[in-house]
């Protein structure tokens, strides 16, 4: 308990709120520029939901971009530290609500904003360098418990070490795949472009980047090797940034895991910035020192909350261990495991509806119901080839059938194997409910890893 | 050098060494017996198929429209079974150049209201639209939004008429009809003549020097228009006139491509040559060209599709030419048509899932998980 409340400066976690609020402006901006909010949340006929948050619905017309508006304004207003609790709850909430719309644009990095969103609620980022301590210099505050900052760092380190661990299987560091795919693909960017071609580099690339993963979080927490952890997360991010279709994600890891640097690092920042902003404009240097100590009852309730937080995130990445099979084949307990670019799966799904068992039987032209995204993503997860078919009884039911029947032929390829049946063809899916357990309609990829 | 430096300047040398060695180990023991270095030329690709075949292919089609706009002229001013005739003859040669032409729907042929395919030539047409269309002296066909009013098929319903003979449509074709027939040739040859143009002028090396493999890159572009268009087949020339789309009760013949003409079956294999010669690289007289089918043989697990979707096509090209004589509406409940349906259904993974991901091309704009 000491330890965790060791008093620290508060300059990381102020560096850290700034760092968060502008970036969470910058991707906000960019979805909305790309058209995002209408192709990928408006358009779409039907949402594929996450398990359990089925009622999750896009607002109807342009309210979807007032949601928008709100984060734009919350971003804003986190970078700034102005009404802090609510803007960070705001912010934690419309996020949160515009990343459940549809599972399909499921990233983990979309899972870790909303972490680390929901985690800077309870910390005290707003109280040095901010609006809130502009309007009341009484809150501002130079240190922090050593668990508000903590907590950022564990998570993470969370998410590195368990990418990395997630490498280390056959296929990534033996065959080098999907690497193997992926930058042969890749010869045409200019410059590096001809280093993809030798197999040579995507083992390098795979080896390293199993290596960078799982230890970079330790080279970052100890001094004498930071910077050159640092260096190397802004060269592995930006390689993949340039290599990948991959958004905003290098920039959000080069920038949040500057959280590690030591608290003189940030004071000398924000005392910098203060002397761009003309001295004092937003930061107060108020002689009192207001440290908070939390209330004996409230600290058991807040080091039981971490304690359970953290507890879910070690653990939950593991879940896939209790389920038969390969996890890439099935997904069963894929996600939320900080499996990031891990491997190349691709499937082709054809489902076939008919009315009661003696009905004539035809085939279903997804295109017509799923943009293309959609229809990539669904063609190869279970979870979502089911509802799909849920979707279709509902469809055709509503369109007068009495007993709509609903199968799939689903072809999977998964790292450059032929491809092969991922479900069982003749199983009518509306029979079938989604659920935790384990789902035996998948055909298991038996055959061993080779 | 002292003996101690000596040490440890070996000990990082092996640090250096071990993994280098295993990596090399690794690279040279892999079992696909592949090479060490994937060296293919994607612009060699995009300018074989450039030049070899979509280029030439546009240009024949741009010559029978050129044609068929001819012929439509003589008709109008001699309207007569002779003209027509001539007409119909200048329309099939045409409405089988666009079959090698449908797969091609990117660049100058995305047109503002979809792939040209899906402007020029959609069917079944609305055979009662168009006849308020004929009658209506204020119809704008600029100004129009509807896709089964114009282009190939509508032409195709004008001058073959539904169970009318040859003297009954040349009796038919009052100065109305005439109008709206030299308005959907107009658009149709003024479309074809400016793909034909863009292509000829800068889209040429627009297209050859996008040679990367992400979304809106050249290969993704012809990928995603290649896989629509042999989806189509399968969907809209087969199973919804078969009867065998979700939803449907019975079968529909009316519903087959090329309905008034009856030269569906013909266009179909067509088509299909057409999808062949853009996967294995073909020009159109059989000449060899540089396309998927090469691409994929140098990629990790390429052969295995290839011989896959090689025996897939034969499938597919035995299954076309079992297909009952005669027209194609009149035998769709055959179960050749079914069999055809589900070779056709049989080969769509090797196309479309397989394919991109063992050539690594992004088909969509949305951004992936990072790393």
């Amino acid at each position: 308990m000491h330890y965790l409340e060791q008093q620290v400066s508060i300059a990381p976690l102020v560096v850290f709120r700034i760092v968060f609020g502008l970036l969470m402006l910058f991707s906000t901006i960019r979805y909305l520029s790309m058209g995002w909010v209408e192709s990928q949340l408006i358009a779409p006929k039907l949402h594929f939901s996450y398990f359990g948050f089925g009622w999750v619905q896009p607002l109807p017309g342009a309210w979807m971009y007032f949601v928008f508006g709100l984060l734009i304004v919350t971003a804003i207003a986190i970078t700034l530290g102005a009404y802090y609790r609510l803007t960070t709850v705001l912010f934690f909430v419309c996020f949160t609500y515009v990343e459940l719309i549809d599972i399909t644009y499921y990233l983990n990095h979309y899972y870790f904003v909303s972490i680390t969103a929901f985690l800077l609620i309870f910390v005290p980022a707003n109280r040095l360098f901010s609006w809130d301590v502009k309007r009341r210099p009484e809150i501002s505050q130079i240190k922090v418990s050593k668990w508000c900052i903590g907590i950022f760092k564990l998570q993470i380190a969370i998410v590195y070490i368990c990418a990395g661990l997630a490498k280390i299987n056959y296929d990534w560091l033996i065959k080098a795949l999907p690497l193997s795919i992926w930058l042969p693909a890749k010869t045409s960017i200019p410059l590096i472009g001809w280093v993809f071609k030798y197999k040579l580099t995507a083992y390098l690339f795979s080896w390293l980047g199993m290596f960078f993963d799982t230890l970079v979080v330790f080279g970052l927490m100890w001094k004498k090797t930071r910077w050159f952890a640092y260096i190397s997360v802004v060269l592995f991010h930006t390689v993949t940034g340039i290599l990948f279709q991959i958004g905003v994600f290098p920039l959000v890891m080069i920038l949040v895991v500057t959280i590690f640097f030591s608290s003189n690092l940030h004071e000398q920042l924000l005392n910098r910035l203060n002397v761009m902003l003309g001295g004092g404009v937003l930061f107060s240097t108020s002689k009192e020192k207001h440290v908070l100590t939390p209330h004996q009852v409230n600290r058991k309730i807040l080091y039981f909350s971490l304690a359970l937080f953290f507890t879910f995130q070690v653990l939950f990445p593991w879940r896939y261990l209790l389920y038969p099979g390969n996890v890439f084949w099935t997904e069963e307990g894929y996600r939320f495991a900080w499996r990031v670019m891990l491997m190349e799966k691709a499937g082709t799904a054809t489902f076939y509806v008919k009315d009661g068992a003696e009905g004539r039987e035809g085939a279903v032209v997804n295109c017509q119901f799923l943009n293309m995204h959609q229809e990539k993503q669904m063609a190869m997860q279970p979870d979502l080839i089911l509802q799909f078919a849920h979707y279709l009884e509902e469809h055709f039911r509503s369109n007068g059938m009495h007993d709509p029947k609903v199968r799939a032929e689903v072809q999977v390829t998964l790292n450059a194997r032929p491809s092969r049946m991922l479900i069982d063809p003749s199983v009518d899916l509306t029979q079938i409910k989604d659920g935790w357990a384990r789902k035996d309609w998948i055909i298991p990829f038996s055959k061993t890893l080779n | 050098m002292q003996p101690s430096d000596m040490n440890r300047n070996s000990k990082y040398r092996i640090l250096i060494f071990l993994p280098l060695t295993l990596l090399l180990w690794l690279t040279s023991c892999d079992e696909d017996g592949s090479t060490n270095e994937l060296d293919f030329d994607r612009k060699f690709m995009l300018t074989s198929l450039a030049d070899g075949l979509i280029i030439p292919n546009f240009e024949s089609l741009q010559t029978s429209v050129d044609n068929l706009s001819d012929a439509t002229d003589d008709f109008i001013a001699n309207p007569n079974e002779q003209e027509l005739l001539l007409l119909r003859e200048a329309w099939v040669l045409a409405v089988l150049d666009y079959q090698h032409c449908s797969a091609f729907g990117f660049g100058p042929a995305n047109l503002p209201l979809g792939p040209f395919s899906t402007v020029l030539a959609v069917f079944p047409v609305d055979e009662s639209q168009i006849a308020l269309n004929i009658e209506n002296p204020d119809f704008n066909l600029i100004a129009s939004f509807d896709r089964d009013v114009r282009g190939f098929y509508t032409v195709e319903y004008l001058i073959y008429g539904k169970e009318q003979t040859a003297e009954e449509i040349v009796l038919g074709f009052d100065q109305h009809r005439k109008d709206y027939l030299a308005l959907i040739v107009l658009e149709l040859k003024s479309i074809v003549d400016q793909i034909v143009t863009e292509w000829k002028g800068s889209y040429r090396s627009e297209f050859i020097d996008n040679e990367g493999t992400s979304a809106g890159s050249s290969i993704s572009l012809l990928f995603n228009a290649f896989v629509k268009d042999y989806e189509n087949i399968k969907n809209f020339k087969v199973e919804l006139p078969a009867g065998l789309t979700a939803g449907q009760s019975n079968a529909d013949p009316t519903l087959v491509e090329a309905y008034y003409s009856g030269i569906s079956a013909e266009l179909l294999q067509v088509h299909f040559t057409n999808i062949i010669n853009i996967w294995s690289g073909k020009t159109r007289e059989g000449q060899d060209l540089v396309s998927f089918e090469e691409y994929l043989s140098v990629v990790v697990g390429g052969d295995e599709l290839v011989t896959q979707t090689r025996a897939a096509i034969l499938d597919i090209e035995r299954a076309i030419s079992s297909l009952p004589a005669g027209e194609l509406s009149a035998n769709i409940e055959d179960d050749a048509v079914k069999n055809l349906r589900d070779v056709l259904q049989a080969n769509t993974a090797n196309f479309k899932s397989s394919m991109s991901s063992l050539l690594g091309i992004s088909i969509t704009y949305s951004s992936g998980d990072g790393d």
